[in-house]
């Protein structure tokens, strides 16, 4: 586990007498620092050769209660490239105020307006201070503990129920015709202007939000100088559903299928994320069966080989070659067909589970995947021979909207996006989380991190899946039909059931997460005694910081590289709005 | 630690003056779309052709009704929940609400019970039937947790996908309802999807391979199934 050793964290305590080091069972060790200290430790912490944490994780928020004084704590997850090592940064927030760490981290910018815009917190200095996913004009902070589950239900909305004429509707088919908030024109214009203050041009162009380019519900606002942008920011939060509070009320395995609403393209690595944190909370991740550890890794890179299937199809179409979607849809409709086989759903899928899987894979379900994998190398050579020397695919990528390696520390960008700049920050060689430590395979590394890099990393990324796969279905084909597919405990403490009926957590911190083809989805939960439902269970969203660099790699670029920058960014509106 | 460099002048050639002159990077690229031209057609004609789903498909729920397959604990589920036993025919479900407790979206069910009014003398007296048992398929995620809940195998994915109403109350489904689906879906698949036991069979295939119109989207070249695993038969 590539946490930071305990005798290094201690020796920041005795370096630093206002530091507090918080021990932890799991080994999830984090220290503590008042809030006037805070910018000074994080400073020496960054630039010391020792410890070097450079790279920004996570920066949010927990909400201790209302009865807690003081009731908002900060909570910073940083990692070192050099020492592969995590370290978690804590800090009381009195009197609902944070300093901001945008001087340190770029990455810091959206993480404030994400917390402010939950939990309201004050960020001290910070250059903007606006709302992440809501709009400007809506008054409450919906992750505080003390905002009910419902949300306020305090506007009319008759059309929720269509009556007909003498209808008696009675029941649940009887909607209340009160709804929680919703912006008007006017608030969504007051919003526009409050994320781009200061606008040089005449006209601030707008693209989004339900442009087919931006493959989702994306608000771009551009400030434009003649073709070339001079300012950018993004609106999102049109696809937000507020994950991280419905999971505060539910238990663990309840919130499985949650993450399949999220990256509903990649669902399937989503819920290993979840998996793969609660496991490490219960402290079971090393005794997972073997079968289930391989089936999930199977899964997983086959999803991955899914969603980067779908990246180059639209991607290809956003820049006028047509053929390439026709030709991956029709793999990725195999890929499904072989989930909808497995798991019972082709896309949002709920297949796995805190402790293994549901079921055993069914009968053929091997000679299939085997026969799709044999297939695969051929037909991904087929699409660079379309792409990779194409003369428009040259110019229209290479130099284009360059993401450096420095970007990648600041922005805390992972995925394809860091290892294209040059950065192998990979979570299944660092963690080696389920069967990723006994399989063999490259991590493919760019060398600009231009968009023709991050196309490349990614279609080379699909040749080491079709790898693991193999080696996958290898192992699976020695074992016996009668081995466990699922976790079950020894400990009388510990109840793990396959449908989640009591399902219980333990108390204690953790951070932890999954490899996906958008990114690391860290998941970061906290519980302060044991219980059903995680008492913070943040969602770290690859996606949600990767788009982040959009708005500045964008900066003196001609309108047109919009597309190609995020298309290869390639975020998914469900996961970076929740 | 396995890393792959990848890049213009890494692993991808530039390209050469006479590849621009004669432009044969699109020549290549022509080769490969014009070799496509002469494959046959992959695409399912809906609704004309209709793939089967695979057994496993989560479907729009059903109720099962007592078949004589239930589970050898069935009886003292019913004898623990005081539930009047049920005779050939009658619903399965117990009233237990464990598919409530299992579901996200909790308030999806609504689920009574009621006492049976018969005098004090007759077998029955004191014990319930299932009264209501109504479910809000337009608030459900189809993540199949109630089915895993349910202690009698009563509560079921069927294969049935087109759930389109123009109305929210269309997507309201009642137990009458509920247990014609499940009473069609048994009497069509039932025995690809269910053992005696009602859990996944051994020999439960991926998906069904009678299906042609599935092998048309597998390129007419659909996998051969066999065992999975070494000592499976």
């Amino acid at each position: 586990m590539s946490w930071i050793s305990l005798e290094k964290i201690k020796s920041l305590g005795e370096k630093f007498d206002y530091v507090k080091v918080i021990e932890n069972d799991k080994g999830f060790h984090s220290v503590e620092v008042p809030k006037e200290k805070l910018i000074e430790f994080l400073k020496f912490i960054k630039t010391d050769p020792e410890y070097s944490f450079k790279m920004f994780i996570d920066w949010t928020v927990i909400d201790h209660g209302p009865k807690a004084d003081p009731r908002f704590q900060g909570v910073l997850i940083l990692f070192s490239p050099e020492h592969k090592e995590r370290i978690i940064v804590k800090s009381w927030a009195t009197e609902e105020k944070l300093p901001t760490l945008t001087g340190l981290w770029s990455g810091a910018k959206w993480a404030e307006r994400e917390a402010w815009d939950m939990f309201g917190i004050r960020f001290e200095g910070h250059e903007n201070l606006v709302r992440m996913f809501l709009w400007e004009t809506y008054p409450y902070h919906p992750l505080r503990k003390d905002f009910p589950l419902r949300g306020i239900e305090d506007t009319e909305l008759p059309s929720l129920n269509e009556k007909e004429r003498m209808d008696q509707l009675e029941g649940t088919m009887n909607y209340s015709r009160m709804h929680t908030a919703l912006p008007t024109l006017e608030d969504l214009e007051i919003t526009q202007k409050a994320r781009m203050p200061e606008k040089s041009s005449q006209v601030v162009l707008n693209w989004g939000p339900l442009h087919p380019g931006t493959h989702g519900t994306i608000w771009f606002l551009f400030d434009m100088e003649g073709e070339y942008v001079q300012k950018c920011d993004i609106i999102i939060g049109q696809l937000h559903r507020g994950v991280e509070k419905l999971a505060e009320n539910m238990n663990v395995q309840q919130i499985i299928p949650y993450t399949d609403r999220m990256d509903y393209i990649a669902s399937i690595n989503e819920n290993h994320s979840v998996c793969v944190a609660a496991e490490k909370l219960l402290g079971i991740h090393e005794k997972i069966p073997e079968k289930a550890k391989y089936i999930r890794t199977m899964m997983a890179e086959l999803s991955r080989i899914n969603s980067h299937l779908l990246w180059l199809g639209t991607y290809a179409l956003d820049l006028g070659a047509l053929t390439m979607f026709l030709y991956t849809f029709r793999e990725r409709e195999k890929i499904m067909d072989i989930f909808e086989g497995i798991t019972g759903a082709r896309f949002t899928i709920n297949y796995f589970r805190v402790g293994g899987v549901y079921a055993d894979l069914p009968y053929g379900a091997l000679d299939a995947i085997e026969h799709f994998i044999r297939d695969l190398p051929q037909r991904i050579n087929d699409y660079e021979t379309l792409l990779t020397r194409n003369r428009i695919w040259l110019k229209r990528n290479v130099d284009v909207c360059v993401i450096t390696e420095e970007d990648v520390y600041d922005y805390g960008l992972t995925g394809a996006v860091a290892r294209a700049s040059g950065v192998p920050y990979d979570l299944r060689k660092i963690d080696k989380y389920d069967a990723y430590g006994e399989v063999d395979f490259d991590i493919p590394v760019g060398e600009k991190g231009d968009s023709y890099d991050r196309y490349l990393v990614r279609m080379e990324e699909m040749r080491q899946s079709v790898r693991i796969v193999q080696q996958c279905i290898e192992k699976l084909r020695k074992m016996s039909k009668n081995d466990p597919f699922f976790f079950e405990p020894e400990d009388k403490k510990m109840k793990i059931t396959i449908d989640g009926r009591g399902t219980k957590l333990f108390k204690g911190e953790v951070y932890a997460g999954a490899d996906n083809p958008r990114g690391e989805l860290g998941v970061y939960i906290y519980q302060p005694k044991d219980g059903i439902k995680p008492f913070r269970f943040r969602l770290r969203s690859g996606a949600f910081y990767n788009l982040q660099v959009f708005t500045k790699a964008i900066i003196g670029r001609p309108i047109a590289d919009a597309i190609t920058l995020l298309s290869t960014i390639d975020p998914v509106v469900g996961e970076t709005d929740r | 630690m396995g890393i792959k460099k990848v890049g213009l002048n890494r692993n991808v050639a530039p390209q050469s003056w006479v590849e621009k002159i004669f432009f044969l990077d699109i020549a290549k690229g022509l080769k490969t779309t014009i070799k496509h031209l002469f494959r046959k057609v992959i695409t399912v004609d809906f609704p004309f052709e209709v793939i089967t789903p695979a057994p496993r498909f989560r479907g729009v729920h059903g109720l099962r009704n007592v078949d004589g397959t239930e589970k050898p604990d069935f009886d003292s589920w019913v004898k623990k929940l005081k539930i009047k036993p049920p005779e050939m025919g009658e619903t399965r479900c117990i009233a237990c609400k464990f598919c409530q407790a299992a579901c996200p979206v909790p308030e999806i069910f609504v689920i009574k019970a009621k006492k049976l009014d018969v005098p004090e003398d007759h077998p029955h007296h004191g014990l319930k039937v299932l009264d209501q048992f109504d479910m809000d398929l337009g608030k459900c995620m189809f993540c199949g947790l109630c089915t895993q809940a349910c202690p009698t195998a009563c509560i079921i994915h069927t294969d049935v996908y087109d759930l389109s109403s123009y109305t929210r109350r269309g997507y309201i489904l009642n137990k009458e309802q509920l247990s014609q689906i499940a009473d069609d879906f048994i009497a069509r698949r039932g025995k690809e999807k269910f053992d005696e036991h009602s859990e996944w069979p051994d020999t439960q295939k991926l998906w069904p391979e009678y299906d042609f119109a599935r092998a048309k989207a597998w390129d007419n070249n659909p996998p051969y199934f066999g065992p999975n695993y070494a000592d499976q038969k």
